[in-house]
């Protein structure tokens, strides 16, 4: 336990003792801070005139503003995570400091979870930011504590699941490039598949001549890859719990998402065993 | 306190050692020697439960390293090659981060992090950052973090290599006061650096153990046999044919340029009776001795006659 510690804690203070931690903060705190600005400052004028909007009456704030600023500042954690997760492991196998850690008297778990915590520690000071921009919306206006609550859950969450498998990435690479990039395609493929969910059509059209069957089989295939876009990318769960309604279907898979990569980054430290 | 029975490592097709075995006892200082390639870190790196062992069985202090790797790991401080540090980090920041997963208690950190800085001979150095150290700086470090915690076993992977003369000197004097407490295992590929440090000699090359006994068995005249030196004026062939013929000579070699080497047996004042015969020749003598058989002879004998045995 207490070894858990030391990794994590060198690994999280290596994050500001070089410019590596300062430059993501800052990216972060910068591109939110933009991001929430703009629509708070639109959200007023709203509220001032509803009608020249073309709206019928104040929109609500946590539905207008509140969830879409926080599923942004999780998908923003998916673009700037490999940043964080890229040099977890690569870097140790990269300038050798590997052969320390593997005989120094560490478990394998005791490596892997310290790393995990410290990359988790960085996601908390970006919290810290989102909860900074959080209590200059509250000093203005009331926010509703559920949907405050469960949506910086639903940061924490996404970012965490995202993290797990950043993590795992850095531990098949034994270079920083290649995992921060390999990762960074991760995050884009599953924001893309996000944005496609969305628009997809419940079923699709099949030629009249088709016998019954073929018909049957082409809408099946249709409904399985349709549900893997619509459910698999990181973000599309995050839609009802950053407005403050939970599915237990949707915290369990964040859960099952960190586990699922977190018992492959364990095979895979594992495999230097037996790979040579 | 080391114990390794037949060990191998195969890299896929490639041998990179082959059915090592020996044994190191408490308190012994262990020089393990061989050419570049010839897979001395490979087997510090199976003792030490960096890489696991083909077959064979290797254990520490009773411990077998592929079963307890964790209790193994406890009492062996090890030195890698590469002298792998995180550089970011302060001295003193990394030798307690160090201690803290060895396990050494809070209370008891700073203490053991200044004992190491005094050992290694870097007190004051504490608040340095260690990209910016030297070289040899980082060598002590490197020996610190092997040292804290007070390991019984210590495995050093080249504690010399790329350093200044004097910086060798005082990193050899540093582990021979080690070796007042530890069991050492240090390799190298230089010969000297053995005969000054270490008791007894292991002699590894293409993954095969050649050699393995003290120092003064191998590095001492081979039985009844003696190597004198002798530097004469004159025609070369002339003093050869002359020094080959006495009585008790077994073999004359040419060191180059240099003096002649007289193989002869021990005793029967065999020195007399070279300068006499070459004085009684008219010859020059400037110089006769007898010379100690250096690591390099032995060095070279082994790895031959392993050679020899190779290729018949």
């Amino acid at each position: 336990m207490r070894s858990i510690w030391a990794v994590c804690k060198r690994e999280f203070v290596s994050y500001f003792t070089t410019p590596v931690g300062y430059v993501i903060i800052s990216v972060y705190a910068a591109i939110s801070g933009l991001y929430f600005t703009g629509s708070f400052i639109i959200y007023a004028r709203i509220t001032q005139n509803p009608s020249a909007y073309a709206y019928d009456g104040i929109p609500e704030l946590e539905e207008w503003m509140l969830s879409p600023f926080l599923v942004l500042c999780g998908q923003l954690i998916m673009f700037i995570g490999p940043l964080v997760t890229m040099r977890l492991l690569s870097e140790e196998r990269n300038r050798g400091t590997m052969e320390l850690l593997l005989t120094h008297p560490l478990r394998d778990r005791e490596i892997i979870f310290g790393k995990y915590l410290a990359a988790l520690g960085t996601l908390l000071v970006m919290m810290i930011i989102v909860g900074i921009h959080l209590t200059i919306m509250g000093s203005f206006t009331p926010v509703e504590p559920a949907v405050l609550f469960f949506g910086l859950i639903t940061v924490f969450l996404m970012g965490a699941a995202f993290f797990s498998l950043g993590l795992f990435i850095s531990a098949v690479s034994s270079n920083q490039v290649t995992a921060g990039t390999a990762t960074f395609g991760a995050a884009l493929i599953s924001w893309i598949l996000g944005t496609m969910g969305r628009d997809l059509p419940q079923a699709i059209p099949t030629p009249e001549e088709w016998p019954e069957g073929a018909v049957l089989l082409a809408s099946f295939l249709y409904g399985v890859i349709r549900e893997i876009i619509v459910s698999l990318p990181l973000d599309a769960h995050a839609q009802d719990l950053a407005q403050g309604i939970i599915y237990p279907h949707d915290v369990a898979y964040y859960v099952l998402f960190a586990a699922f990569f977190l018992f492959l980054t364990f095979r895979a430290f594992e495999s230097r065993k037996w790979r040579a | 306190m080391i114990q390794a029975e037949g060990l191998c490592k195969y890299y896929g097709p490639i041998t990179a050692i082959e059915d090592v075995s020996f044994e190191v006892a408490q308190g012994e200082i262990i020089g393990f020697l061989g050419p570049n390639g010839a897979g001395k870190t490979t087997t510090m790196r199976i003792l030490t439960g960096y890489s696991p062992a083909s077959r064979g069985v290797a254990r520490v202090a009773g411990f077998d390293v592929a079963k307890d790797p964790i209790e193994v790991k406890r009492r062996v401080g090890y030195l890698p090659e590469s002298v792998p540090l995180y550089t970011e980090m302060l001295v003193k920041g990394f030798l307690k981060y160090v201690a803290e997963v060895k396990g050494v208690a809070r209370q008891a950190r700073s203490k053991e992090v200044e004992r190491v800085m005094e050992r290694c001979g870097l007190s004051g150095m504490g608040n340095r950052i260690i990209r910016n150290l030297s070289k040899g700086y980082r060598q002590r470090v490197g020996l610190a973090q092997a040292l804290v915690g007070n390991p019984p076993v210590l495995i050093l992977d080249e504690p010399t290599v790329g350093l200044d003369p004097r910086q060798i000197i005082e990193i050899r004097h540093m582990i021979g006061e080690l070796a007042q407490d530890h069991t050492v295992l240090l390799s190298t590929h230089i010969l000297p650096e053995v005969s000054m440090i270490c008791q007894r000699v292991l002699i590894i090359h293409n993954g095969r153990l050649v050699a393995q006994d003290t120092m003064e068995n191998l590095a001492g005249p081979k039985a009844g046999m003696t190597h004198i030196e002798v530097d004469a004026r004159g025609p070369r062939e002339e003093v050869e044919r002359l020094l080959a013929n006495l009585e008790g000579v077994r073999n004359v070699k040419l060191d180059g340029a240099g003096p002649f080497v007289v193989e002869a047996k021990t005793g029967a004042g065999i020195q007399a009776r070279i300068a006499q015969a070459l004085v009684n020749g008219g010859y020059e003598l400037e110089s006769l001795r007898e010379r100690a058989r250096t690591l390099e002879d032995v060095f070279v004998e082994a790895i031959s006659s392993d050679e020899g045995a190779a290729a018949s």
